[in-house]
C-alpha cells in the first residue's frame, strides 16, 4: 500500500462504505413507528368517502363508549388552537386549509374525525363506529372539471390556485406562424404516488407547558421546528423535532401537513404522548401526490432545424389541499434553458380540484424535460433530422457561456452537450441502428431514445426558507472528529459523504469521523434535504468549518511544539511538524491540552478545537446530464422490455460514486415507474381506483435494469466543486423512456405522449385504432396525440411495415346460442331477511354462460357479475351494510318466475321470489 | 390496516376443523397459507368472527398417487408442488402454472388449496385445476363430496364450496406423458396476476387429438373453460389444423372486463394471439418430433 499523498483527497470520489447501512441493513434503524413512549396512545382517522359535499352530522357517541377508546376529536376540538397551515415557504397559502373537515369534505379520503384509542387496532375499531352523514356534492375531479365546474374552496374567485403568462403573444405568434418548421404536442403526465418505503408518521410528546417534542418522518427537522412555531403561532414553547432515520420522502415529507399537524395539535390537548403511522392504505389514498399535468407545446424550427420560438400551455391538477397552491413555474423557467432559444411564452396554470393535495415531487419541474425532450424527437422525425443532430445544433455548449436565457437565468458552466459527447463514446449508434434494422425485418422493434437536461441545484438565497447548511464540528478530547450538521438523510447516506469531505480536509481517518443530524436541538437551520442541495451546501459548510478547524490544529500544534504553523500538517489523525521527526504528536495529545490545558495554548486562542460554519453556495448551482435508453417492444402484447441504459451526468466534484450512482439510479426507477407502470386515476365521483400496490404498480426489481454510468466531473463554482444530484434521474428518466417506445413504433406513425404507456396504449398506438383505450372520467386529453399522428412518415424510417395481425377479426361474439331459458330482462324480487322482506328490482343479461345484471334496492344500485348454466342463476354481490358480507344468490328460473336463495354469511339463508316485469 | 378482532383456533385434526367450521356457520374462515387471507384482513375486507388454521394437520400435506391420478393435499406450498418429484412426473403442467404463481417469497407460504379453494379469477393454478380436469375433495360434518373445477366457480372469490365445508384434497387425473402441454401468461410485472392468461393439456392419439383440456384465467369473473375450442379440437388430426380458427373459437368463451391494467379488447386481442402461437408452436414441435 502506497503512502497517502499530502494535500490529496483520500476519501472525496472513493466508493467508502456508508456509515448507515450497518444499522439499516440490520433492522437497527430508528424510524418514526419504532419510537415508543410510556403511556403512548394510537391515533386512527376517520375519513371522507366521499369526494365532496357538506358534514351534516357526526355521531361519535357509539365509538366512545368503546372499551380502550379515550377520545374522539373532531374540528371542532382543534379550533382551540389557531393553526395556520403554511407552504412549505413558510407563508399562508391563500385558502383555508383545516387539519380536519370543518364543515366540509373536499376529497375522499378527507381527514374528518381523529380516534384516539390504546392501540391502533382499537382505534381502527372505533373508526369504524363513528357514524357520519354528508350531504354529497357533484365532484370536481379532473381540469376540465376545474375550469367549468363548481368552486373547490366556496369563496375564492375561481379554481384557479394561480395562473402566470399569457395565453396568445401577438409577436410570438407571428413568430411560430412564419416558421418552416412548427412541431405541435399535447403531453399529459398522469398522477403518481409518493411511495416511500416508510410512510408518513408522527409521534407528539409535550412534556411541559413550553416543551413539545415530535419525532416526525421528515426533510429537515429544523424546517419542522420553525413550521410547528410559525404554524402554531407559539414563539414561547420550546420546540425540539426528531427523525434519526427517514424511508424516502421525495418531497411529500418537506413539511408536516393535515394528520400530522393534527395529532400534534392533539398531543397538546391531551398531555399524552400520540402516535400516528400512516398505513398503506392511507398513503396511496390521502398522503399528497404528484405531477397530473399536461401541456401543448409549440416549437418553431428555421430551415436546418435551429429553434426560433415555442409556446407552452400548461395545467396542473393541484388537488384541493396542494402543499404550494401554485403553476408550477419552474416548468416554463427551465423548459429552454440549456438550449439556444431566442423566444418563449407560456400560459401556465394551476388548478384546485376535489382530490388530494399534490406535494413536490423529486424534480417538481420535471414535466418540461419531458415535454421538450419528446417533441425534439418528433421535430427531428418530422423535419428529418437525427434526433442526436438536432440537440447538437441547439444546446449550449461550454462555448456558449456565460450567457443569459430569454427568461433570465445565467449560465456560466453548463455542460449538457459535452455529457452528449460523453454518451456517445459509450455507445455506438450507428452499430444500433443496424440492428435495429435488421431486427425490425424480422418484425422485432427495438428503439434508442436519447435526452439531455440541465437541473437547478442547491437554489439559495433567492427564497426565505432554502437558507445554506450549518456545519458544526470539533475534535474530540479523544482525537476523535464530531460534526453536527444541519442536513438531514432520507436515506441519502449525508452521514456518509459528510464524513468524506471532513476526513479529507482534516487529515483525519474516515472511520474517526462521526456525523450526527436529525435533531433541531443540535446544529443550526437548515431546510434539509430539497432540492438537490445538500451535496453542496452541506458539503461546502462542512469543507469550509474543517478548514477553520485545520487552521485552529495547526496553530495551536505550532505554538505547543516550537514550529511554524506553516510546518505542520495533519495526515491520519497524526499531527507531523516539517523535518522534525521528534516532534511527531497524535491528535488526541494536542486535543487533550486544548480542552484540558489552555494555560498552554497561544494567548488569543480559546480552549477546545470546535469551529462551525454556516455555507451559502452561489444561487443556483446546476447539474447537466444526457441520457441513452435502448428498448425493444413485443408488437403482439405491446410489452416493453428495457435493454441498456447509460446516464452520462455532470454533477462535479463526486464525493462518493456510490452514493451518486444510487441517487442516479433511485430517480430513474422512478421514471420508469411513471412511463411504464405507476398511475393514480379516479372515477367520476372522485373515488380512487388503485388503492392497494396490487393496482398501484410501482417498478419491482425486475423492471428496473443495471443502469451504466458515465461522470463528466466538471467542478462547480460552489466550495469543493460538488453539484447537486438528487432528482435529476427521475427528471431525464421519462423523457429518455419515452423516446426510446417512440423510437421503437416509429415503423406505425406512432407518437406516445400520454403516460403511463401501458401495454394496451401501447398496442393501441401500434394499430392505429382507439377502440382499446377505456374512457374514464380522468384524462380528457390523451387523444390530442392520436389525433396529430405525423402525416407523413420521414425517409429515415425505412421499414413501415404493418405487422402481421392487423387484419384479424374485432371481437367476435360468442358462437354459442342462447341458453334456452329466458333471463334477460327486469324481474322484481321480494328477499325474506332476518330484519323483515326487502324488495328490490333486477336486471339480467346473459352472455353464453356469463351473466351480468343490476339489483336496485333502497340500498342503492349494484353491478354483479356470475354465471348461468341452464335455468340456475348463480352470483355473489357485496354489501357494506349493515356489516360487511357477500350474498350467494342461487336462483331458479321458470317461465315468468323465478325462486330461490341467498347465502347471507353468518346472518344464514334468505328465501327470494319474484317475476318477471 | 389492522384487522377487526377475531377468534384463533389451529385444531389438529380435520374432524375437528369440520365441527369449528359447522359450529361457526359461515363465520369462520380457514387460515392456510394466508398470502390473500392476511392482506384481505389487514384491509378489512375481510372479517370473520374465527379464524380455523389448519397448517398443523399432517393429512392435508403432500401429494401421492391415488386413484388412478394424483391426490395433492391442499396445504401443500406451491415451492413444495414445484420441487415435488412425483408431481414433476405426473402434472408437469401444474409445475410450470405454479412457478408463476406471485413470487418466491409468497410460494414459501402460499398453498395450492388456498389457491383453487379462493378462485381469484385472474390466478394461475384454479385455471390449471380446469384445465387439467381436477377435482376438490370437500369435507364438512355433513358428509364428504368431490366437485369437479370446473363446476366449483361461480365469479371472483365465489365458488361452490360450502361455509362449513373445507377442501380435504385436490385430485389430478393423470394425462399420458406425452400430452402437449400450453402454458402463456402476459402480467404487467413478473408475479402479477395474469392480464391474460392460457393453460392447456393436448393428448394425440394417431395423430389425432384424443383429449383437450383448455382454460383462460384472467379473461372472465372465473376461469373460464374454452370448451368450444376443446370440443372443436377433439378428433382432429394435427396436420394443418387451423390454429387461429380454434383460438376464434376459444375466445368466443371469453368474458373479459376492462380495469385499471388493461381494456377487455387488449385481453381479448392479446389471447387471441397467445393462444393461437402456443397452439402453432406446440404442434410444429410435436409434428417435427
Amino acid at each position: 500500500m502506497t503512502a497517502p499523498q499530502i494535500g490529496a483527497a483520500r476519501f472525496i470520489g472513493q466508493r467508502v462504505p456508508r456509515k448507515e447501512d450497518g444499522r439499516l441493513l440490520t433492522g437497527r434503524g430508528t424510524f418514526v413507528d419504532d419510537i415508543v413512549l410510556p403511556g403512548m396512545l394510537h391515533v386512527a382517522f376517520v375519513r371522507s368517502p366521499i369526494a365532496r359535499g357538506r358534514i351534516a352530522l357526526i355521531d361519535t357517541s357509539v365509538a366512545r363508549d368503546m372499551p380502550g377508546v379515550h377520545a374522539i376529536l373532531t374540528a371542532k376540538d382543534l379550533s382551540r388552537f389557531k393553526i395556520d397551515m403554511l407552504t412549505f415557504y413558510l407563508t399562508l397559502p391563500g385558502i383555508e386549509i383545516p387539519p380536519l373537515a370543518t364543515d366540509r369534505v373536499a376529497y375522499v379520503g378527507d381527514p374528518v374525525v381523529m380516534v384516539i384509542a390504546q392501540d391502533r387496532y382499537l382505534a381502527e375499531d372505533a373508526a369504524g363506529l363513528v357514524a357520519i352523514d354528508y350531504e354529497e356534492e357533484d365532484p370536481v375531479v379532473t381540469i376540465d372539471d376545474a375550469k367549468t365546474g363548481p368552486l373547490v374552496h366556496p369563496g375564492s374567485e375561481s379554481n384557479a390556485a394561480a395562473v402566470l403568462g399569457v395565453e396568445e403573444d401577438e409577436d410570438l405568434e407571428a413568430l411560430l406562424a412564419s416558421a418552416p418548421h412548427l412541431v405541435t404536442g399535447t403531453i399529459t403526465h398522469q398522477r403518481v404516488s409518493q411511495s416511500p418505503m416508510e410512510t408518513r408518521g408522527v409521534v407528539v410528546d409535550q412534556q411541559g407547558d413550553e416543551e413539545l417534542t415530535v419525532y416526525i418522518a421528515c426533510q429537515s427537522p429544523h424546517l419542522v421546528a420553525r413550521y410547528l412555531s410559525q404554524a402554531f403561532g407559539m414563539p414561547n414553547i420550546s420546540i425540539r423535532v426528531l427523525a434519526k432515520d427517514v424511508g424516502g420522502s421525495f418531497g411529500l415529507k418537506v413539511q408536516p401537513w393535515r394528520e400530522e399537524m393534527a395529532v400534534i395539535a392533539a398531543g397538546m390537548i391531551l398531555r399524552r404522548p400520540l402516535k400516528w403511522t400512516e398505513d398503506r392504505l392511507e398513503n396511496l389514498t390521502a398522503a399528497n401526490q404528484a405531477r397530473e399535468q399536461e401541456i401543448t407545446l409549440r416549437i418553431a424550427f428555421d430551415a436546418d432545424g435551429k429553434l426560433l420560438a415555442s409556446h407552452a400551455d400548461y395545467d396542473l391538477n393541484n388537488g384541493a389541499y396542494p402543499h404550494g397552491p401554485d403553476c408550477n413555474i419552474a416548468v416554463q423557467m427551465f423548459m429552454w434553458a440549456a438550449y439556444k432559444m431566442p423566444a418563449f411564452g407560456f400560459y401556465t396554470k394551476g388548478w384546485y380540484t376535489n382530490t388530494v393535495g399534490l406535494a413536490a415531487y423529486r424534480g417538481p419541474w420535471a414535466m418540461e424535460s419531458l415535454a421538450r425532450e419528446t417533441m425534439l424527437d418528433i421535430a427531428a422525425r418530422q423535419i428529418g433530422v437525427d434526433p442526436i443532430e438536432i440537440r447538437r445544433r441547439n444546446l449550449i455548449t461550454k462555448a456558449d457561456q456565460p450567457c443569459t436565457t430569454s427568461l433570465g437565468i445565467q449560465l456560466e458552466d453548463i455542460t449538457p452537450a459535452e455529457c452528449l459527447d460523453k454518451l456517445l463514446e459509450t455507445l455506438d449508434v450507428p452499430a444500433f441502428r443496424a440492428e435495429q434494422a435488421a431486427a425490425r425485418k424480422q418484425g422485432r422493434y427495438l428503439g434508442l431514445g436519447i435526452a439531455t437536461y440541465i437541473e437547478p441545484t442547491a437554489s439559495t438565497g433567492s427564497i426565505g426558507v432554502m437558507s445554506g447548511e450549518l456545519a458544526q464540528i470539533r475534535i474530540e478530547p479523544t482525537g476523535k472528529v464530531t460534526a453536527t450538521l444541519s442536513t438531514h438523510s432520507q436515506g441519502h447516506g449525508t452521514q456518509t459523504t459528510m464524513a468524506q469531505v471532513i476526513a479529507d480536509q482534516l487529515g483525519v481517518p474516515y472511520e474517526d469521523v462521526s456525523v450526527f443530524e436529525g435533531d433541531s436541538s443540535r446544529g443550526g437551520f437548515g431546510p434539509g434535504a430539497a432540492g438537490s442541495r445538500q451535496g453542496v451546501a452541506g458539503g461546502g459548510a462542512s469543507m469550509k468549518a474543517a478548514k477553520l478547524l485545520l487552521d485552529k490544529v495547526k496553530r495551536v500544534a505550532a505554538h505547543l511544539l516550537n514550529a511554524n504553523p506553516d510546518d505542520v500538517r495533519l495526515e491520519n489523525g497524526v499531527v507531523y511538524v516539517a523535518g522534525a521527526e521528534e516532534m511527531t504528536r497524535s491528535l488526541r495529545e494536542i486535543a487533550e491540552v486544548a480542552y484540558g490545558e489552555p494555560d498552554r495554548l497561544p494567548p488569543d486562542i480559546q480552549a477546545g478545537l470546535e469551529t462551525q460554519y454556516r455555507y451559502t453556495p452561489p444561487p443556483v448551482t446546476f447539474t447537466s446530464a444526457a441520457n441513452a435508453c435502448i428498448v425493444e417492444i413485443d408488437a403482439e402484447t405491446g410489452f416493453v422490455a428495457i435493454k441498456r441504459w447509460i446516464s452520462s451526468e455532470d454533477c462535479g466534484v463526486v464525493i462518493n460514486p456510490a452514493v451518486v450512482e444510487g441517487q442516479i439510479a433511485g430517480g430513474l426507477a422512478q421514471a420508469i415507474g411513471s412511463v411504464l407502470l405507476e398511475e393514480v386515476s379516479f372515477d367520476a365521483r372522485g373515488n380512487p381506483t388503485a388503492v392497494t400496490y396490487k393496482d398501484y404498480m410501482l417498478p419491482a426489481i425486475s423492471d428496473v435494469p443495471d443502469f451504466e454510468h458515465v461522470h463528466a466531473s466538471t467542478p462547480s463554482k460552489s466550495e469543493g466543486g460538488f453539484r447537486g444530484v438528487g432528482e435529476g434521474g427521475c427528471i431525464i428518466g421519462p423523457p429518455t423512456l419515452v423516446n426510446a417506445i417512440a423510437d421503437a413504433l416509429s415503423p406505425f406513425g406512432a407518437r406516445c405522449l400520454d403516460l403511463p404507456l401501458t401495454p394496451s396504449k401501447i398496442l393501441e398506438l401500434i394499430e392505429g385504432r382507439t377502440i382499446l383505450r377505456k374512457a374514464s372520467g380522468h384524462g380528457a386529453g390523451p387523444q390530442a396525440a392520436a389525433v396529430d399522428r405525423p402525416t407523413a412518415v420521414t425517409a429515415s424510417e425505412p421499414d413501415a411495415t404493418p405487422i402481421g395481425e392487423a387484419a384479424e377479426p374485432q371481437a367476435a361474439p360468442p358462437l354459442e346460442p342462447a341458453p334456452a331459458t329466458a333471463v334477460d330482462g327486469l324481474w322484481k324480487m321480494v328477499l325474506s331477511t332476518p330484519m323483515g322482506p326487502q324488495a328490490m328490482k333486477g336486471r339480467f343479461a346473459t352472455n353464453g354462460q356469463i351473466l351480468t345484471g343490476t339489483l336496485y334496492s333502497d340500498m342503492g344500485d349494484q353491478d354483479f357479475e356470475g354465471i348461468v348454466a341452464g335455468a340456475t342463476l348463480k352470483w355473489d354481490l357485496k354489501v357494506e351494510k349493515p356489516v360487511s358480507l357477500t350474498l350467494k344468490y342461487d336462483v331458479q328460473i321458470e317461465g315468468d318466475k323465478l325462486s330461490g336463495k341467498v347465502k347471507m354469511g353468518f346472518f344464514g339463508n334468505a328465501k327470494l321470489t319474484g317475476e318477471r316485469l | 390496516m389492522k384487522p377487526a378482532p377475531f377468534d384463533y383456533i389451529a385444531p389438529e385434526t380435520i374432524d375437528e376443523v369440520c365441527e369449528r367450521l359447522a359450529e361457526a356457520g359461515g363465520g369462520a374462515t380457514v387460515l392456510a397459507g394466508g398470502q390473500t387471507l392476511m392482506p384481505l384482513l389487514a384491509l378489512r375486507m375481510s372479517q370473520p368472527f374465527i379464524l380455523v388454521d389448519i397448517n398443523r394437520i399432517a393429512a392435508l400435506k403432500g401429494a401421492a398417487r391415488a386413484d388412478g391420478g394424483t391426490r395433492i393435499g391442499p396445504v401443500m406450498r406451491q415451492n413444495e408442488v414445484i420441487a415435488d418429484p412425483t408431481l414433476a412426473n405426473a402434472l408437469p403442467l401444474l409445475l410450470t402454472a405454479t412457478r408463476h404463481v406471485g413470487h418466491h417469497q409468497t410460494r414459501n407460504r402460499g398453498t395450492i388449496g388456498g389457491s383453487i379453494a379462493l378462485g381469484e379469477p385472474a390466478a394461475e393454478l384454479p385455471a390449471a385445476a380446469v384445465a387439467l380436469g381436477a377435482s376438490v375433495e370437500a369435507r364438512s360434518t355433513r358428509g364428504v363430496r368431490r366437485i369437479a373445477a370446473e363446476a366449483l366457480y361461480f365469479g371472483p372469490y365465489a365458488t361452490a364450496l360450502e361455509p362449513d365445508e373445507l377442501v380435504t384434497a385436490i385430485h389430478f387425473p393423470d394425462w399420458p406423458p406425452d400430452t402437449i402441454n400450453l402454458f402463456r401468461e402476459v402480467a404487467r410485472r413478473p408475479g402479477d396476476f395474469a392480464l391474460v392468461g392460457l393453460i392447456g393439456a393436448l393428448t394425440v392419439e394417431q395423430g389425432r387429438i384424443a383429449r383437450a383440456g383448455l382454460a383462460w384465467f384472467g379473461m372472465g369473473p372465473t376461469p373460464i373453460k374454452a370448451r368450444q375450442a376443446e370440443a372443436a379440437l377433439l378428433g382432429q388430426s394435427i396436420a394443418g389444423l387451423d390454429a387461429r380458427g380454434i383460438a376464434e373459437l376459444a375466445i368466443a368463451d371469453t368474458a373479459p372486463f376492462d380495469d385499471h391494467h388493461a381494456t377487455a379488447d387488449y385481453r381479448r386481442t392479446v389471447g387471441r394471439r397467445i393462444f393461437a402461437r402456443a397452439l402453432q408452436e406446440a404442434l410444429d414441435a410435436r409434428q417435427a418430433a
